[in-house]
């Protein structure tokens, strides 16, 4: 059996505001193996991002624990959880979340001048060319599309390697067109570098890609079930190899 | 800090920020500039003017420090005044002594006031004006003498004729026209005789043994950086000298006079509350801008912790970007400040006749820079600090989670988490403590300072929090009953992230010191002008003998150059027997000659006359019967008397022991000024009386008075300081206009750094206008609204800084100033206006471009 690379275990997280105390994730309990493609679905507000942000340690459950490698990081203090972050998780946003006063390249190389030694600076190219920005390092993020930001995101999440790839509606800001795109060279990434991907999104086309469907509907987990398509396209696809 | 980051990834990354967002950081770099800048040029030629003035006050005494005394000196003393001259201070004698001169045209003599110089050395400051104008070696040389054109006009003489001193006749070489120590010496004889000690021993006037007055005259080595010689080094010589010469009056150059000393006094501490207040409007402005800023990379951190970055190596970033501003707007300031430095002389040359001795201020630059980088450090600190809790949720999810706990608990919750800040804050302000401390020149304006920032900081605070809890409080209520602009622009100022809390601090800040400044430099310039009023005596009248007062009345209301009512003042004479019962020849005295005993003026006032002002005790009233006295506070401390104690006084045989009840003090100014033992009518009645006055003749109409007042009262003896006093004058006027030029300045720096701390807001409004664009809002409604905000601002603002600020003026006019503190209720208000005008205009001018912008642009470069 191959080792669980994200487990979640009785996760709830509740929110208080005014007199009032929201209950955002109900007690969710699931494991991904190394190397899955899941999907995380669900409407708006049924805390999927809210999860998302318990997995990658953005934030702290108000019970349950999240582990990641084996590692149980949901208590971690904040240093060490940067840490965690650093080390083990590449982010893709809806928003792109690039920081607006750095080039396109210097975005790229970012995570691994705060989390690695010796040079970053080859791979920070190869992955920008990889995504087809090869000509637009020097640009900021204001000179660039919305595909092209995400694009970038895209070469910054997996510059260091990371084992796993954490991805909130990485499609929802751009059209048919880039969306496809940039979901394509998520998952040509993906299984380049062999990581485990989490997607979030309410798109069922989108959540079509993966192994596997976690559906979760007003804090709880109402569907988690494997992608019979996608394993036939894949099983499909090694033929015709 | 804990980080694994490099310094040189850090310094990559910072440099990198900074690269991309020029104007921005542009903003910063102005408002550390411009506060560095009010800081070292304020500093730079406050400091260079006040050398300036002591220059000036030096020559006005013709050395550093001047010891009076009738005693020929002992060996030992001689000796100890030789090793004072090994260390490098000069020393030159002044013998002044009473004698008969005569002419061979006329053998009426005339009391004249001798005084023997050597002409090589004297004076050490300033310079004497003869006319005809010549040096003085070359007109005291070889029998010849220079003398005051009243004596010319006693004795029918001309220069170049003969007069007789003693044993010898001298030649008249010149007039003296100004002599700088005038006002020093002992000028109630007669008129004025200069020459050199080789003729005063040749006119046999000077006997082994005989009492003349001798001054020596002390210059201090001046220091070997060029520099003024500093008023430590003369306390330290008094100091010496007040060992050595026991029976001599010691006076330094501060006390030549006491509307110079009090001008002197004021300029000091006025000019050191300006430093103050330039270095905190500079760091008011430093921080608003470093606080915009780090707010608007709340972003970026929350995007850099998401990848991995941790708190202390995002600090590190933050820190050095910080750093790099200090220095960098440091530098800028300096520069700037050094421009304001050379920029003054030339502004108020014509104004105040400011000699060239201006020169760039080195301490004053590193004082500026250094105090703009830790000012600059210190208060970054707290939003640096604000690090640690950027969550890197806020990429994903906005929310802002809302406390219920009960009030203590909550407010336990918050200073428990915020504790690094607080730390900081407090630390903040013992810096600012430190840094008062140093920079200021009188450490109760120091202390008074830093109390009040801290006092007035709490204050602010929670009149914010207060404000925006009222604000919140009354909208609940109201809501939909106000105009929706209205609603809007109050509803903006406590909406989650508004920085109205620090906007109104910084501003209520800016507003208390500006306002202090302001208020304190009027009280202080009003006090100034008061002390130097074109009006007071410059002619002084002795010897009026009892018969010819009434006749000398007339005669002085008559003459056209008289511009004010006449001061005359009955004197008797009379010597101490005792103080405190104890025999004046065992009496403790300090420095003061005990010589002077046999020979003391007394006066009578039923009131303090005009200039004196009592310190301790109260005036008797006009019907006082028992002997009552005052005395003036220096003589007291000489004599060791104080309210209550008795003096026994000698006139005609007479005793009387009148018992002290107030001290006073003279502005010095004024007639009665000058008698420094004042009694009750009762306790002189039928003693023989003669009469001094002082009366104010325009300069030019002086001779014409003097000739006047010799055809009618020949006996009456004329001292004309108008000269002088002139000098002390000027002197005293160009302090209030360099103190208002520099007020002047320090509020106009202060203005730009507040309006840019608002103006600095206006990132923070771009999403806002955005929206409201979005949403159909014209320009129009938007800037009423932003007006509406801003004006609230601006007002609440106002009236805390102001009410602090005129705590501020009530206790430095008391404690520092001793001025009569009023309240300037004309003036606060147009500052509470000008404030509220103030942020509406430079906040609208800020946003006039996000105004005039189509939504996509903004929300494009968001």
């Amino acid at each position: 059996m191959i080792a669980p690379m994200i487990v979640v275990d009785k996760l709830r997280k509740s929110i208080r505001n005014g007199a009032r105390t929201v209950d955002i994730l109900k007690g969710l309990d699931f494991a991904i193996p190394k190397g899955q493609f899941a999907a995380i679905m669900g409407a708006s507000g049924s805390g999927k991002s809210t999860l998302l942000g318990l997995i990658a340690g953005l934030d702290t459950p108000t019970s349950g624990t999240v582990s990641l490698n084996g590692t149980a990081i949901s208590y971690l203090p904040e240093d060490k959880l940067a840490q965690v972050r650093g080390k083990t998780i590449g982010f893709v946003f809806q928003s792109y979340q690039l920081i607006p006063t750095l080039t396109a390249l210097e975005n790229v190389l970012l995570p691994h001048e705060l989390n690695a030694e010796g040079d970053g600076l080859p791979r920070a190219k190869q992955l920008l060319t990889s995504v087809g920005l090869g000509d637009r390092m020097g640009h900021y993020p204001v000179q660039l599309s919305g595909g092209e930001q995400q694009r970038v995101a895209l070469a910054r999440a997996f510059i260091l390697r990371p084992p796993i790839v954490l991805a909130d509606e990485p499609t929802g800001n751009l059209d048919t067109t880039n969306g496809a795109h940039v979901l394509e060279l998520l998952l040509d990434l993906n299984r380049v570098e062999g990581t485990t991907l989490v997607l979030v999104t309410h798109d069922p086309v989108l959540a079509g890609y993966a192994d596997r469907r976690i559906v979760l509907r007003d804090g709880l987990i109402i569907t988690d079930e494997m992608n019979a398509e996608r394993r036939a396209f894949d099983a499909a696809s090694a033929v015709s190899i | 800090m804990a980080s694994g980051l490099a310094w040189s990834s850090a310094a990559k990354i910072a440099s990198r920020e900074m690269r991309s967002s020029r104007g921005k950081f542009l903003f910063v770099l102005l408002s550390v500039a411009i506060g560095v800048a009010a800081l070292s040029g304020v500093r730079g030629f406050s400091s260079s003017f006040r050398a300036t003035l002591l220059n000036r006050a030096r020559s006005i005494m013709a050395g550093d420090l001047a010891a009076r005394t009738f005693q020929q000196l002992t060996p030992s003393q001689q000796e100890g005044l030789d090793a004072i001259a090994r260390t490098g201070v000069e020393i030159t004698p002044v013998t002044e002594v009473l004698s008969m001169a005569s002419s061979p045209k006329s053998m009426n003599p005339v009391l004249v006031s001798l005084k023997a110089v050597d002409p090589e050395l004297y004076p050490f400051y300033g310079t004497v004006d003869l006319a005809p104008a010549s040096s003085l070696q070359t007109a005291l040389a070889d029998g010849q003498v220079a003398v005051g054109d009243d004596l010319l006009l006693r004795l029918g003489l001309n220069v170049g004729d003969e007069l007789k001193v003693g044993n010898r006749n001298f030649r008249i070489a010149a007039t003296v026209v100004n002599e700088p120590d005038r006002l020093s010496g002992n000028f109630e004889a007669g008129p004025r005789v200069l020459m050199s000690r080789d003729s005063l021993e040749e006119t046999g006037l000077i006997a082994p043994g005989s009492h003349a007055l001798q001054r020596f005259l002390f210059k201090l080595p001046p220091p070997p950086d060029g520099r003024a010689v500093s008023d430590t080094a003369v306390a330290d010589l008094k100091t010496r000298l007040e060992t050595l010469l026991p029976d001599a009056q010691l006076t330094d150059y501060r006390e030549t006079n006491p509307a110079l000393t009090r001008g002197l006094d004021m300029a000091t501490s006025l000019l050191s509350l300006m430093s103050l207040v330039a270095l905190v409007l500079g760091a008011v402005g430093v921080a608003m801008a470093m606080r915009a800023h780090l707010q608007q990379r709340l972003d970026s951190i929350a995007i850099m912790k998401s990848l991995g970055a941790r708190s202390g190596q995002i600090m590190k970033i933050y820190l050095l970007q910080t750093m790099l501003l200090g220095v960098a707007g440091g530098l800028l300031g300096v520069l700037f400040g050094v421009g304001v430095q050379l920029a003054f002389p030339v502004v108020l040359g014509k104004l105040i006749n400011v000699p060239t001795e201006f020169h760039i201020q080195m301490r004053a630059v590193f004082v500026g820079l250094g105090a703009g980088v830790l000012t600059t450090l210190l208060f970054t600190l707290p939003p640096l600090l604000d690090i640690r809790g950027v969550r890197p949720i806020l990429i994903l999810r906005r929310a802002v989670e809302e406390n219920d706990d009960p009030f203590i608990a909550a407010v336990w919750k918050k200073i428990t988490k915020n504790a690094a800040q607080i730390l900081a804050t407090a630390l903040i302000l013992a810096g600012l403590a430190v840094i008062a401390t140093m920079l200021s020149d009188s450490a109760t304006v120091g202390k008074v300072f830093s109390a009040g920032l801290v006092a007035v900081l709490l204050v602010l605070l929670a009149a914010s929090a207060g404000v925006l809890w009222g604000l919140k409080f009354f909208l609940n209520r109201t809501r939909l009953h106000l105009p929706s602009s209205l609603r809007h622009g109050l509803a903006n100022l406590y909406r989650p992230g508004n920085p109205s809390a620090a906007l109104l601090a910084a501003l209520g800040m800016g507003v208390m010191q500006i306002m202090t400044v302001y208020l304190v430099q009027r009280s202080v310039v009003s006090e100034l002008h008061i002390s130097s009023a074109p009006n007071l005596p410059n002619v002084f009248l002795v010897d009026i003998a009892n018969t010819e007062i009434d006749g000398m009345r007339k005669l002085l209301k008559a003459q056209p150059g008289v511009t004010a009512e006449p001061e005359l003042l009955p004197v008797v004479s009379a010597r101490i027997d005792a103080v405190d019962g104890v025999a004046a020849a065992d009496a403790k005295l300090k420095n003061f000659p005990r010589r002077l005993l046999r020979s003391i003026s007394l006066t009578w006032a039923d009131a303090a006359p005009p200039g004196t002002k009592v310190v301790d005790g109260a005036w008797w009233n006009a019907d006082e019967r028992k002997p009552v006295l005052a005395i003036s506070q220096q003589s007291a401390d000489r004599l060791g008397v104080k309210v209550g104690s008795t003096i026994t006084f000698e006139a005609q045989d007479q005793q009387f022991t009148p018992t002290i009840v107030a001290l006073t003090k003279a502005d010095g100014q004024h007639a009665y000024g000058r008698a420094e033992f004042t009694l009750n009518h009762a306790a002189l009645k039928g003693l023989p009386v003669i009469w001094s006055g002082g009366v104010h003749v325009k300069p030019a109409e002086v001779s014409q008075f003097q000739r006047a007042l010799y055809v009618a009262y020949p006996t009456v003896t004329v001292i004309n300081v108008a000269q002088a006093l002139e000098t002390v004058r000027a002197v005293v006027i160009q302090i209030t206009y360099v103190i208002q030029f520099l007020a002047a300045f320090s509020i106009f720096a202060g203005v730009v750094i507040l309006a840019s701390s608002i103006a600095g807001t206006k990132y923070r409004r771009i999403r806002e206008v955005v929206v409201l664009k979005t949403l159909g809002a014209t320009r129009g409604r938007i800037a009423t609204i932003f007006s509406i905000e801003f004006a609230v601002l601006g007002l609440v603002a106002g009236v805390v800084g102001i009410g602090f600020a005129c705590v501020n003026v009530w206790v430095l006019s008391h404690r520092v100033f001793n001025v009569a503190f009023q309240m300037q209720w004309a003036w606060c208000a147009a500052g509470l206006l000008g404030t509220a005008a103030l942020t509406v205009v430079t906040g609208w001018t800020a946003s006039h471009r996000i105004l005039g912008q189509k939504p996509l642009e903004v929300l494009r470069e968001e």
